[in-house]
């Protein structure tokens, strides 16, 4: 079901490819939030790297006019969402309040039908249990489920940064400011390549950057409404 | 989880009490806090509400601020500060992982002996007996005692550590790792000095500068203060009215700096200086940028082969005088030399060269462009980095006997030196060595001891920041967010304590600890933008905000040149024969490991390379043309060998690197270091020779040529990227 203008949030994220330098500093602060398990070198191998954040980089053209381009990529929160009716288990469900993809770990029964009709190859699938050398364990966020085997995880936006943002603005009987909830990723990153808000909230800064000339939508064709926009990256040349 | 038997609460009581009685510390101080259990939870701490505590963070020495968030006294995750004039609230992968460190599997868990050095079999020492026997070994010493410091170890303990060896008569800490030599910290301020007769790091304001020409500084990945770098790069790609500046990147192998360049141009490794230079000529010829530019453009430029500048970077002549011209009428254009480039052999000449540019736009100093940090208005000042010749000097004294008791401390210079230093046989020849390291490291490893510091997260410590931004100085405060994980006592105390038994040296080091001494320092700084009537205040409001600076930058004078005559151009030198040793080897910091240092923390490992997407592994980037003549792809082995070394990596093709230069990254290759580093990928350093530069005071990291041989083996690599090629039957490995 597309989604409709409703009551909640539509949670929003900007990535602007001008300023993206793949440094990773979004895909670490990503693991330390979500306590997302790092996959060892043979699983890598395997093609099972475990990001919920991944930097893509392809390569343009030919020595000497090489060009390197980074993508983040990360769940889409598509509103028009391909791995919500493949479940069987309603694991994987569209949030009115949020307006984002939520994955309900403990319905999950792990049929990956969701990842396999994901067309961004988001999802990840638990083949192991999560594994922290002792005293590692330490490290995880209390605020996140660490995620047993066999179950589906994906981005959630730092859903859990979501909700405490909103319950201390309830507590404080005021509305949300923009820009104080901020997924651990776009925290991080150091050039604000990343830019998260509410595209409802017609003041926020995603609301007013989203009509750019630079903006498209990956697999946009496919009809999935993603939530997350790309600005193309800009090219200056010499003597301009 | 820490078990406790009775009994060895007994014995660690009893050992507290005993060192308490010894460091004279009846009276209360500011470290001292009770353990209580959480029946009594402590007042600010409420279940499910997380605290912050701000601090610096100290995984490589940019000095940027952090915040950690502590959910009932355990520390889960580390923010950038957002108060912090450097990093402004972001922060990078590195500087994520320090939980990593806290939490280490492998940590020395105590003080501990090392039965034979090399044999790795660690018997746990008291901590009494532990401080006991420093005291003992450094009253033995007197001056033939040396202190091995790394750009990492906290100002304060740099501070101590030079105060002892000032008292005793030894000669002062050394502070040098493989971080200085690969940020060219001495080149930088070789050049500065030569140019504008401050012996300082540069800082570059990028957010308002219309062109940057950088020359192999990586400056978004692993360069000097990337976060700092970044945020202004951000800004930088978007000014008003649309306009993103011009970034021009020359390097052999593109970095993620290069990767971000509207332009890169690969430029023949050693010819930097020579690129330089002709920009100048070009400049100075062509009258560009108006008389007063091209006037000083005329007094820089000496005779240069303009042809053969651009032969070098494989471009066109018109294109470099496009350059040229793009670069000399820029409004705030800046040129920042770093890198590779300051490990050549010409290396002080190519940077003077490159900062010569900056020299004649006119940037330095104002708004944007080229600047030096106001001094510190106090005592404190930013340790001086030695060079790597400082450390030959030691090696040179330890192999004569002179040194009977060395002192290791944020530095693993087994690892950090070139083999040919004969590192490790002149520490054989030390009487004692101890080392403070938290892990066992390839230096602990060789020591007689470990007193293992406290480290970043659960110390006490200040810092000068060099370089910084937005023209203002900073001092970064460290404090302890959580309790000590484990049984270890900071350095700066366990030195205090044993000094105390030294009569040359206890009237140097009165303080009762180490956070006494930092207070004194602190509470003598002028009031900052935090504010603050008292000294408590002010000490209260240090720690709070992550550290101290001016509300607004001080009033700086632009730089003057005083440099005289035409920049030298001359190509570097490289060791091996062109026709054996064919290709230039690039070697360059890891983005996530950096000189090393972050190979033992798993966050770091997991994370792909940003450019080959490769987690884990070593691996030899080759151009696809070299790769086809050598017949190899991606995952075959080969046999890299140099004049003064030989290591085998896998095969990355690497579309983006010169055809007569290899690429290798650094970070990997330890023997030691935790279970995460050991064992792992390769130390390219080991292809690297001793030669100094034309200073005769740095490393020339960056002046070998090496030989590629295939071997008939594989190893996958782990790379993220796709490894489906189009063409071929698609076989999913699951």
């Amino acid at each position: 079901m597309a989604e409709e203008r409703n009551n909640g949030h539509k949670w929003t994220m900007i990535v602007d490819l001008d300023k993206c330098t793949g440094c990773q500093a979004c895909v670490v602060a990503c693991h330390a939030e979500n306590n997302v398990p790092i996959s060892s070198e043979d699983e890598v191998i395997r093609g099972r790297a475990n990001h919920w954040i991944r930097i893509e980089r392809y390569w343009e053209g030919e020595y000497p006019n090489v060009k390197a381009r980074f993508l983040p990529v990360f769940c889409q929160q598509c509103g028009n969402a391909p791995c919500e009716p493949v479940c069987p288990v309603y694991a994987s469900y569209h949030s009115t309040e949020e307006n984002v993809n939520i994955q309900v770990y403990n319905r999950c029964v792990g049929t990956r039908y969701c990842g396999n009709n994901c067309p961004y190859r988001t999802r990840l699938f638990n083949f192991w249990a999560p594994r922290f050398d002792e005293p590692l364990e330490q490290q995880l966020n209390p605020d996140v489920t660490v995620r047993s085997p066999g179950v589906m995880e994906k981005c959630t936006f730092c859903i859990q940064r979501i909700r405490r943002g909103r319950e201390q603005a309830n507590i404080e009987g005021r509305p949300l400011e923009d820009g104080e909830i901020v997924p651990a990723c776009a925290q991080a990153c150091p050039t604000d390549a990343l830019i998260f808000g509410d595209k409802w909230n017609e003041h926020s800064r995603v609301a007013q950057m989203v009509p750019s000339e630079r903006q498209f939508k990956l697999l946009e064709n496919l009809g999935t409404e993603p939530a997350v926009y790309y600005l193309k990256g800009g090219e200056t040349h010499v003597g301009e | 989880m820490i078990h406790f038997t009775r009994r060895e609460f007994l014995k660690v009581s009893a050992a507290g009490t005993a060192t308490a009685i010894l460091a004279g510390c009846a009276q209360e101080t500011e470290r001292w806090v009770a353990l209580e259990p959480y029946v009594r939870a402590p007042e600010e701490q409420l279940a499910g509400v997380p605290n912050w505590y701000a601090s610096t963070c100290r995984m490589c020495p940019a000095g940027c601020g952090i915040i950690v968030r502590v959910m009932n006294g355990r520390a889960v995750k580390i923010e950038g500060n957002p108060e912090h004039p450097i990093n402004r609230g972001k922060l990078c992968a590195r500087g994520q992982s320090g939980l990593q460190l806290l939490y280490n599997p492998d940590r020395v868990t105590g003080a501990v002996r090392q039965e034979e050095r090399g044999s790795r079999k660690f018997e746990p020492l008291a901590w009494n007996e532990a401080i006991n026997t420093l005291y003992e070994k450094l009253d033995a010493a007197g001056d033939a005692v040396a202190l091995w410091a790394g750009s990492t170890t906290s100002g304060h303990l740099y501070d101590l550590f030079a105060r002892y060896a000032g008292a005793v008569g030894a000669s002062a800490p050394l502070r040098h790792d493989l971080t200085s030599a690969l940020n060219g910290v001495g080149t930088l301020t070789a050049a500065n000095d030569a140019l504008f007769g401050r012996s300082a790091l540069p800082s570059y304001a990028l957010a308002q500068a219309d062109v940057i020409f950088s020359f192999g500084a990586d400056f978004l990945g692993a360069w000097l203060s990337a976060t700092g770098f970044g945020v202004e790069f951000g800004q930088f790609r978007s000014q008003p009215f649309g306009k993103r500046g011009l970034l021009v990147q020359f390097e052999p192998k593109m970095s993620i700096t290069g990767a971000k360049a509207d332009r890169w141009v690969p430029v023949q490794p050693g010819a930097e200086a020579l690129v330089a230079a002709a920009l100048l000529r070009i400049i100075a010829d062509e009258g560009f940028g108006g008389p007063a530019r091209a006037e000083l453009a005329a007094t820089l430029a000496g005779d240069v082969d303009l042809d053969a500048a651009a032969v070098t970077c494989d471009l066109a002549l018109a294109d470099l005088v496009a350059l040229a011209r793009a670069f000399a009428e820029a409004e705030c254009p800046v040129a920042i030399p770093g890198g590779a480039l300051a490990g050549a052999s010409n290396g002080v000449a190519a940077v003077t060269a490159v900062q010569a540019l900056n020299a004649l736009a006119g940037a330095a100093g104002g708004a944007g462009g080229l600047g030096f940090m106001p001094a510190v208005p106090a005592t404190l000042v930013a340790p001086p980095a030695s060079s790597y010749a400082d450390a030959q000097a030691l090696i040179a004294r330890m192999n004569a006997g002179e040194i009977k008791l060395l002192l290791v401390h944020g530095a693993n210079p087994v690892y950090d030196l070139p083999p040919g230093s004969g590192i490790a046989d002149a520490l054989a020849k030390v009487g004692t060595i101890i080392s403070f390291n938290p892990l066992v490291d390839e230096t602990s490893a060789l020591a007689d001891y470990i007193l293992p510091d406290r480290t970043y997260l659960e110390g006490w410590g200040y810092e000068v920041v060099q370089p910084g931004f937005q023209g203002l100085p900073v001092i970064n405060s460290q404090q302890p967010v959580v309790g000590p994980f484990y049984d270890v006592r900071p350095t700066g105390d366990v030195l205090l304590t044993a000094a105390r038994g030294i009569p040359a040296a206890a009237p140097a080091l009165p303080w009762t600890d180490e956070v006494a001494f930092i207070k004194e320092q602190i509470t003598a700084l002028p009031k900052g933008a935090s504010g603050g009537d008292d000294d408590e205040v002010r000490w209260a409001r240090f720690l709070q905000h992550g550290g101290w600076w001016p509300e607004a930058a001080p009033e700086s004078a632009a730089p003057e040149l005083t440099a005289q005559g035409p920049v030298a151009a001359a190509p570097a030198a490289f060791e091996g024969d062109e026709g054996q040793y064919p290709y230039y080897l690039h070697l360059y910091p890891s983005v996530l490991l950096g000189d090393g240092r972050g190979a033992s923390l798993p966050w770091l490992q997991g994370a792909p390379d940003p450019l080959t997407t490769v987690a884990w592994q070593t691996w030899v980037e080759i151009n696809p043309a070299t790769a086809q003549a050598l017949g190899v792809d991606h995952g075959d082995m080969v046999h890299v060998e140099s004049p003064h070394g030989a290591v085998e990596a896998p095969v990355y093709v690497f579309p983006a690197i010169r055809p007569d230069t290899v690429a290798i990254p650094l970070g990997q290759g330890h023997s030691d270091l935790g279970r995460y580093a050991r064992e792992r990928g390769s130390h390219a350093l080991h292809l690297v020779g001793v030669t100094l530069d034309d200073a005769g005071a740095n490393l020339a990291w960056s002046s070998v040529r090496v030989k590629i041989t295939r071997l008939d083996k594989k190893q996958a690599l782990a790379r993220l990227e796709s490894t489906i090629d189009p063409g071929e039957d698609i076989h999913v490995p699951f």
